[in-house]
């Protein structure tokens, strides 16, 4: 609709081809299907979520307002303390070693050079499987009879654990194969280590410095920018991302140890069409999340300032 | 001849990191080429014996895979031009605004990278809804009218304000409109991130296992990703089919990160122009 709407526009005035519409005007025009289709299509469904987490809603009929009262229901509610549980469990081990992952391949794989090229191509491989191919990947990787990566351990004489089958295993399994989806990570810091000066180094080197000194003086505190920038998003993407998996895979099992926040959001809104209840839990699980940004912040933010100085 | 060392250790590292990111591609293929029914493999199977094309006609005997295919080229086919020149012009445009909007303009779109996708499902099903996009692949295509993600308008913009001013500056006394500055100028200095776009936004729509999952129903209309779901529902053990429909939905996408990813990653394009910003 909107582009047509833009479309018709140039149409009417093709006439006398430079439009007559001043300048500026002209580039607000260029702006308005992407701000209008952002508006449409996720500011206001964002901020419906948030007015529907008040309400009783149905998805048929009119909303009815009950206050707090979704809330209250979360909460007594055993299987939201699970899947919250459950989350936090997923980010406190896929987060930081997403990032760490993303950080150590930026660092190995910066090296200029055709061979490296391809290296860094390799890394951003996995990324482009489609989601619903990648679950089905892993869910034969993790066979506990006949998958790789027991056939693997068992060749090495390592244990083989029953992965999709046992809880805890089933949660670590979905974060191990969120570990090697980390191609966008890397190419920030890939990008953000190119923005680092070569003369830094040059005169740290002159200076007699070793790698070390360079990589915790030089390197860190100027990427330190991009890995909060990373952490934050990965924070609210990688939580996103374990939908697919632990639909695919898992479907929440066993005994819900993979019903992450995003499943239960789903089922609770589409299979029992509770859609009031079900932005409560989103809301919960963002305002828990917006508290350990918050948190985050306040732990490095005065010693970053200081760094900088 | 320490340093020499050096560099060979460093580039045997780089080449295991490689190789261990390749596999799971490497498996997807090896393993859609074993033959149905045999017992399974006792140790690690580097290459089937004897090796088979036959689990991919049976795929698509088994379930309708080639309309699935087709509505997913359909999608795609709409979605990434659309997403495209929505992206791009807007990153234009915010390119040349004024200092006060492209600040806004840049913090709201940063802003809008951190909204998590459960958030809109609620209620993007029901403006879909009024829209009589329900159960229609317009409902799939939908995200393109707001250039697919901020994230591309972002990489757009960025790479526009490398573009000296004084490029510009002459067309402009000239009288020339936004469009043609757009369309002659502009836009054949920024291909590199027209590429980049390309391949995220084709990635990003071939691949999409939630929309579909939320917004079509009716069988006919059923994307690849869906088929896959469906698949592993009708017989969740049979790993050659399984990875035969995998290799089926990965090899486009594959195809063309291969062809373009000389833009894409081994110039660093996306690096050398987020650096400017």
């Amino acid at each position: 609709m909107k582009p047509q709407q833009f479309t018709s526009t140039t149409e009417s005035s093709k006439a006398k081809f430079p439009w007559k519409l001043p300048y500026k005007a002209q580039m607000r025009l260029f702006l308005l299907p992407y701000v209008l289709g952002t508006i449409v299509l996720v500011v206001i469904p964002a901020v419906a979520t948030v007015l529907i987490s008040f309400t009783e809603y149905k998805a048929v009929g009119a909303p009815r307002f009950v206050g707090l009262q979704n809330y209250r229901d979360l909460l007594g509610f055993g299987l939201v303390r699970t899947s919250l549980r459950n989350s936090a469990i997923f980010l406190l081990l896929a987060v930081p070693l997403r990032l760490l992952g993303a950080l150590v391949l930026a660092l190995l794989l910066q090296r200029k050079g055709r061979m490296f090229g391809s290296y860094r191509a390799a890394v951003y491989a996995p990324t482009i499987i489609p989601e619903a191919a990648y679950a089905l990947l892993w869910l034969w990787i993790f066979n506990p009879v006949y998958g790789p990566l027991n056939l693997f351990l068992g060749w090495l004489g390592l244990p083989t654990p029953d992965w999709l089958i046992q809880p805890g295993t089933a949660r670590l399994a979905i974060v191990i194969l969120s570990c090697f989806q980390i191609g966008e990570g890397f190419v920030v810091l890939l990008a953000g280590l190119q923005s680092i000066p070569r003369s830094f180094y040059e005169s740290a080197k002159v200076d007699g410095a070793t790698w070390q000194q360079s990589f915790w003086q030089i390197t860190l505190p100027l990427l330190s920018p991009w890995l909060m920038l990373l952490t934050f998003r990965d924070l609210i993407m990688s939580l996103q991302n374990t939908f697919t998996p632990s639909f695919i895979i898992t479907y929440g099992g066993p005994y819900y140890a993979t019903t992450f926040a995003p499943l239960l959001i789903y089922e609770l809104a589409f299979d029992y069409m509770r859609l009031g209840l079900a932005a409560a839990l989103l809301l919960l699980t963002y305002v828990l999340l917006g508290l350990i940004v918050l948190g985050i912040l306040n732990a490095v933010g005065l010693g970053g300032s200081a760094d900088e100085a | 001849m320490k340093r020499k060392v050096g560099r060979l250790l460093h580039s045997g590292v780089g080449l295991a990191v490689a190789l261990l990111f390749l596999l799971p591609i490497y498996w997807i293929f090896t393993a859609s080429l074993r033959q149905r029914g045999l017992p399974p493999p006792t140790g690690i199977e580097w290459w089937p014996s004897p090796a088979t094309l036959e689990n991919y006609p049976y795929i698509f005997n088994l379930l309708p895979m080639a309309r699935y295919v087709r509505n997913s080229l359909l999608v795609v086919g709409t979605a990434v031009p659309i997403t495209v020149f929505i992206a791009s012009i807007a990153g234009f445009a915010m390119s040349q605004e004024d200092e006060v909007w492209r600040r806004r303009l840049l913090i709201a779109s940063i802003v809008l990278l951190m909204v998590p996708g459960a958030s809109v499902w609620l209620f993007r099903f029901q403006i879909l809804r009024w829209l009589g996009l329900i159960d229609s692949l317009w409902a799939l295509i939908a995200p393109a009218f707001a250039a697919g993600s901020p994230l591309y308008v972002l990489l757009f913009f960025w790479s526009y304000r490398r573009i000296p001013g004084e490029v510009f500056e002459a067309a402009r006394l000239d009288g020339a409109s936004a469009w043609v500055m757009w369309r002659q100028l502009a836009r054949p200095l920024v291909r590199p991130t027209a590429v980049t776009i390309i391949i995220l936004s084709f990635v990003m729509y071939w691949s999409d296992f939630v929309s579909p999952v939320l917004y079509i129903f009716r069988t006919d209309l059923y994307t690849l990703p869906i088929g896959l779901q469906l698949l592993k529902q009708l017989d969740p053990t049979n790993w050659p089919l399984l990875m035969a429909a995998a290799a089926v939905i990965t090899l486009p996408v594959l195809v063309l990160f291969i062809f373009l990813q000389r833009y894409f990653l081994s110039d660093l394009s996306i690096a050398s122009l987020m650096d400017q910003n």
